[in-house]
């Protein structure tokens, strides 16, 4: 596996740590008694830094509230979780907020860009919201990256579904977060395409530091990653490195038979 | 029957999207009951009021078209008296004294006559009286020192037994003390009343002990009152009396309220239809964006195999919902707002019992028309949209739906009927007389109108970027957002902004047309009035001649004018006939009033046997100088006076009037048939203007009725004058500007919740709920602000038209109230602001995951 050339986060404080996200005891439960629904049970988990891990897992098992309590959209019953040095898990609705547009980038399956808004200007609202002028240097790299430059002035009704997704991995990129999560970002792209935002997501980890956590159920999308996660129950049942989408595949469908017959 | 539960579903499911749409019509439907129900209560307290007080029959002088305001009622001999006991099947002969023209003042001369336009009445205490009030303190009036006042009048005015009161009528005054207070046994609907001794009525009233207004005649058991009134008839001879049944007199009665109630009434109706008009705009655009929202389950229900009509049909029946719903909260509100304009009434003085509240069996039938069918057509055009999505639709990707961009055919249509009412405004502005441009300017606000709310999504983008650029670019990011988010959808834009332009343009047209008029009357009042102080009495009513005297006698003083309005048929050289009146003044009236003239010296008017005309009706009537007319004056005899001046109609004051001399026009009228003085004039000496005024008000301090004002303090009357219509009429248009808010808020609020997705990512990725809040609410200024553009220039066109079409009648200057204007505008801003507050802290509160997680 490559390791990480050199860090983005240039302007760096003592807070890197070799962990970018990391949840002890996270617990996330919904209602109460008897219709008690337990969706993520004690989850101790690391993201280390300019690293590319993916989560995977059946459908319920647990896999997007995770990738969720992690990024801080949604909130935790227990336990407790950090991104950077920052335990969020404390954090209240404006500070997670400000988190959020400063040190973590999102991808979603669908729905990433705002109408009204051109590429370029969805690429930079986190950082126009934050009221910081972007790098310019850094900008024109990102977007040369996703092979965004001739379109940069289109609205994302003009855009493919694929060149859409492209602004949304150009928008998390060039913010330079701490962290990018994706949930299920290849997910309504036909292979090519996904292949292709995926080839994007791997080149930010190996040539800019990126460090991604992407939700998945694709075995190829998951071959992309460093690492696999697998989630059942809500809870981390194994873990895969360097994997192959076969390698994947098998122990998927190892986990679907034993999920049947238990 | 699916249908039918499909619509009900839907209703029940979007009852929170519907709920303003609901209130609009809610409103709307209020308006037009309220309105109903307060002027049918006002009537039957009326009604009440009439039927209680008349007598069998009654006697009155013959009624005499175009009568003489002498100051002092038309009466009737005491010799009639016996001849009436004498009539078969008279019970009993009632003599009466009755007058409305005197005023009553208290100790320390204020007046205590009636403030809301209902009458003050001065009468004799005669039995008839009991029929309609109980002496609830203290005696009858026994003697000539004695007064019975009303209870109202008497708790107004902190008056009670033992106060002293002055009656001042044409004859002269008479001092008397309060011996009782009445209490109406029906609701007085705000008159004053005070009751006199029959001789101190007759001296004080009509100058005379021999002489009544009217007689109460009572019929014999078994007589009707129509046999008896043929019976006076009989005795009397016809035509000399008007002889009334009780029926008749109560017809009369109600037909002389009606004539003030019903333009109150389509008034009222008139702004309830605004409303109403205002309110299509809010129902149209609920409905749009229902349906787009709606656009896969349609398109579902279509690919399964609902035909277009059926899906027609279900929006249909959902605006059939809304419309019931609405009408009938709408009915009961209405009912509730009537009861508090009858409160409101009721603190100014003017006691309607709510326990006569009256509800028609049609008031609540036109308000569930009303509400039905507006809702029903504005739901129209989104139906039929409705069942144009193709089940194709349902397999498409959800989201917003694409940009209506705006057709290059409404486009025509918006630019042709603009042009058009702008052709119109021009013509009618150019045009040669009030008259012949008032059809034109009317069309032309019409189409404006009508062509502004076409081509205004297509100006949504040129107005709201031009905006964005002067007040949202300080806001950063979150203003760009907010103006790309206003300009989304531009007939959305368009439709909410539209519906507040109405409003506003109604406003701002009105406050250039007051401006002007202020303007033009200041402006004439410089160059034309001479007159320090110009003298009116109040209520409308003539200056007494004891008052007038009083004026007169005041030092310091280097002239003082009579003028009055004189009754009188002219009968023009072409044989047209016209009942008007005469400006009869003193020749120093010319200094008073310099009207201009077209031909002729005005001094010339004032020589013996001459006269002016007015140009207008000079030209209609092709007279022209030397001519001579025959003035017939009513009650007096007939003139003929030489036209010696051509007055202009371009004029302010005293538009159309025919001037000759006072002196003149008594040769033609017996003493007692002269009218009184309608206004005064006086100058002061010169450099005692200070003194004039004091010795001016000293001589009338008796007489509350008369207010002398100088020059600046009649231009600030005029102002307030014009002031409180204009409010009155803002306050009237305040009901269409809500329902405009209610509007944006809808909007609004909608698009929030369409835009569900949107939020949940711009909040996924950084923004915070302060921003959200504030893009929502710049988003709502940025509307409301296009509305008030569009409002202001629609408004100032027709205003400006309009003063233009007046120049030639006296309103020569166009005055612009920035001020208005101005708060136009930053009224719009606020008023953008409060209809984000809900939609606004709705987005805020938006929960981020459910937001991205929808669908």
């Amino acid at each position: 596996m490559t390791t990480s050339v050199s860090s983005p986060q240039t302007q760096g404080s003592g807070a890197h740590t070799a962990v970018a996200a990391r949840a002890r005891g996270l617990t996330k439960a919904y209602g109460s008694g008897e219709t008690r629904v337990v969706a993520l049970d004690a989850v101790d988990v690391d993201m280390p830094r300019g690293r590319f891990t993916a989560i995977m897992g059946p459908s319920g098992s647990g896999k997007s509230t995770l990738m969720h309590c992690l990024a801080g959209l949604d909130t935790a019953s227990g336990g407790r979780i950090w991104v950077g040095g920052t335990e969020i898990t404390k954090l209240r609705d404006k500070k997670l907020t400000r988190l959020r547009r400063d040190s973590i980038g999102f991808i979603f399956q669908a729905f990433n860009l705002l109408p009204t808004l051109t590429a370029l200007e969805n690429i930079t609202l986190p950082m126009d919201i934050a009221g910081r002028t972007p790098d310019r240097e850094w900008l024109e790299r990102v977007v040369e990256t996703v092979g965004l430059a001739g379109r940069l002035k289109h609205r994302p009704a003009q855009l493919s579904g694929g060149q859409q997704q492209r602004v949304a991995v150009a928008r998390a990129l060039a913010a330079r977060p701490e962290i990018i999560f994706g949930d299920e970002p290849t997910g309504n792209l036909d292979s090519r395409a996904g292949a292709e935002i995926l080839g994007f997501l791997r080149h930010s980890v190996d040539q800019l530091g990126q460090t991604i956590v992407m939700v998945t159920h694709d075995p190829v999308a998951a071959s992309y990653a460093d690492r696999v996660l697998y989630l059942a129950d809500g809870r981390i049942v194994d873990e895969m490195h360097a994997p192959t989408a076969d390698a994947v595949l098998e122990r998927m469908k190892s986990f679907d038979s034993r999920g049947r017959t238990s | 029957m699916t249908v039918l539960r499909t619509s009900l579903r839907n209703f029940l499911a979007h009852k929170g999207r519907m709920a303003l749409s609901a209130v609009a019509v809610l409103l709307s439907v209020a308006f037009v009951c309220g309105t109903l129900v307060f002027t049918d209560t006002m009537n039957a307290t009326f009604d009440k009021l009439f039927a209680t007080t008349a007598s069998d029959v009654t006697v009155s002088p013959q009624k005499v078209d175009n009568a003489q305001q002498t100051g002092t009622p038309d009466s009737l001999p005491a010799s009639l008296q016996a001849r009436l006991a004498q009539v078969p099947g008279v019970a009993g002969v009632v003599p009466e004294v009755s007058s409305q023209l005197a005023t009553v003042a208290d100790s320390s001369n204020q007046d205590v006559g009636s403030s809301t336009g209902a009458p003050t009445i001065v009468a004799n205490w005669n039995p008839t009286q009991t029929k309609s009030v109980d002496i609830t303190s203290g005696h009858v009036p026994l003697g000539p020192g004695d007064a019975v006042l009303d209870a109202d009048t008497a708790a107004k005015h902190h008056l009670g037994i033992g106060d002293r009161l002055r009656v001042i009528a044409g004859p002269g005054d008479v001092t008397v003390t309060i011996s009782g207070i009445a209490t109406f046994r029906t609701t007085n609907p705000g008159a004053a009343v005070v009751y006199l001794d029959t001789p101190t009525a007759q001296r004080a009233l009509l100058g005379s002990h021999d002489a009544y207004t009217d007689y109460a005649l009572a019929a014999r058991p078994g007589v009707s009152d129509d046999q008896l009134k043929v019976q006076v008839t009989a005795a009397l001879g016809s035509g000399t009396y008007q002889v009334q049944t009780a029926a008749e007199v109560t017809a009369q009665n109600q037909k002389d309220i009606g004539s003030f109630l019903d333009p109150m009434k389509y008034v009222l109706l008139g702004f309830a239809g605004i409303a109403v008009l205002v309110g299509i705009f809010l129902i149209v655009n609920t409905f749009s964006m229902l349906v787009a929202q709606r656009t896969r389950e349609i398109g579902l229900m279509r690919a399964i195999g609902a035909s277009r009509r059926q899906v027609n049909r279900s929006v249909l029946v959902e605006a059939v919902l809304l419309g019931v719903v609405g009408s009938l909260a709408g009915i009961g509100a209405g009912i509730g707002l009537a009861v508090g304009l009858i409160k409101v009434m009721g603190a100014l003085g003017m006691h309607l019992d709510t326990a006569s509240l009256t509800i028609k069996p049609a008031t609540p039938l036109i308000g569930l028309a009303v509400g039905v069918v507006v809702t029903v057509v504005s739901a129209m055009l989104p139906a039929r949209r409705a069942g144009a999505i193709s089940p194709m639709a349902a397999m498409r990707d959800a989201g917003t739906p694409a940009d209506a961009r705006a057709g290059r055919i409404r486009a025509a249509i918006g630019i042709l009927l603009t042009s058009a009412g702008g052709t119109a405004l021009a013509l009618a502005a150019t045009s040669a007389s009030a008259s012949a441009g008032a059809g034109p300017l009317a069309i032309g606000v019409l189409l404006t109108l009508v062509g502004f709310v076409v081509v205004g999504p297509l100006l949504a983008g040129l107005v709201v970027r031009v905006l964005g650029a002067v007040t949202l670019r300080m806001f950063g990011p979150v203003g760009r957002l907010a103006e790309r988010n206003a300009l989304r959808n531009p007939r959305r834009t368009g439709a909410t902004a539209a519906a507040l332009m109405i409003g506003l343009a109604l406003v701002a047209g009105l406050s250039v047309v007051g401006d002007s008029m202020v303007a033009s009357a200041t402006a004439q009042m410089n160059t034309s009035v001479g007159a320090d102080f110009i003298i009116q009495a109040g209520n409308g009513q003539p200056i007494s001649p004891a008052a007038a005297r009083a004026v007169h006698s005041a030092g310091h003083l280097s002239h003082v004018t009579d003028r009055t309005d004189v009754a009188a048929t002219v009968t023009a050289p072409d044989g047209t006939v016209d009942k008007t009146e005469i400006a009869a003044a003193t020749p120093s009236y010319t200094d008073d009033l310099q009207a201009k003239t077209v031909q002729g010296q005005l001094i010339d008017a004032y020589a013996p046997g001459a006269m002016s005309v007015p140009a207008g009706w000079a030209k209609d009537h092709k007279v022209t100088l030397g001519d001579r007319l025959d003035v017939a004056f009513t009650g007096g005899t007939t003139a003929r006076l030489t036209v010696r001046a051509i007055t202009s109609d371009d004029t302010v004051f005293d538009k159309g009037a025919m001037y000759t001399n006072i002196a003149e026009a008594r040769k033609y009228l017996p003493a007692d048939r002269f009218p009184e003085n309608v206004m005064m004039f006086a100058a002061a000496v010169p450099g005692q203007q200070a003194q004039a005024d004091a010795a001016l008000k000293a001589a009338t301090a008796a007489y509350p009725q008369v207010k002398i004002r100088d020059q600046a303090e009649y231009k600030d009357m005029i102002q307030q004058q014009l002031d409180q219509l204009l409010n009155m009429i803002y306050a009237l248009l305040a009901l269409a500007i809500i329902v405009a808010v209610l509007g944006v808020v809808n909007t609004l609020a909608l698009s929030v919740v369409e835009r569900t997705r949107e939020i949940g990512l711009m909040r996924a990725i950084g923004m915070s709920r302060r921003q959200l809040r504030r893009m929502v609410r710049l988003e709502s200024v940025v509307i409301a602000l296009f509305g008030a553009v569009l409002g202001v220039a629609l408004g100032m066109g027709w205003g400006i038209a309009a003063q233009k079409l007046l120049a030639l009648a006296g309103l020569g200057v166009l005055s612009i109230p920035w001020t208005t204007i101005g708060v136009v505008f930053l009224g719009s801003a606020v008023v953008g602001l409060l209809a984000a507050l809900f939609p606004a802290f709705r987005a805020g509160r938006m929960n981020v995951l459910k937001a991205i997680a929808t669908d």
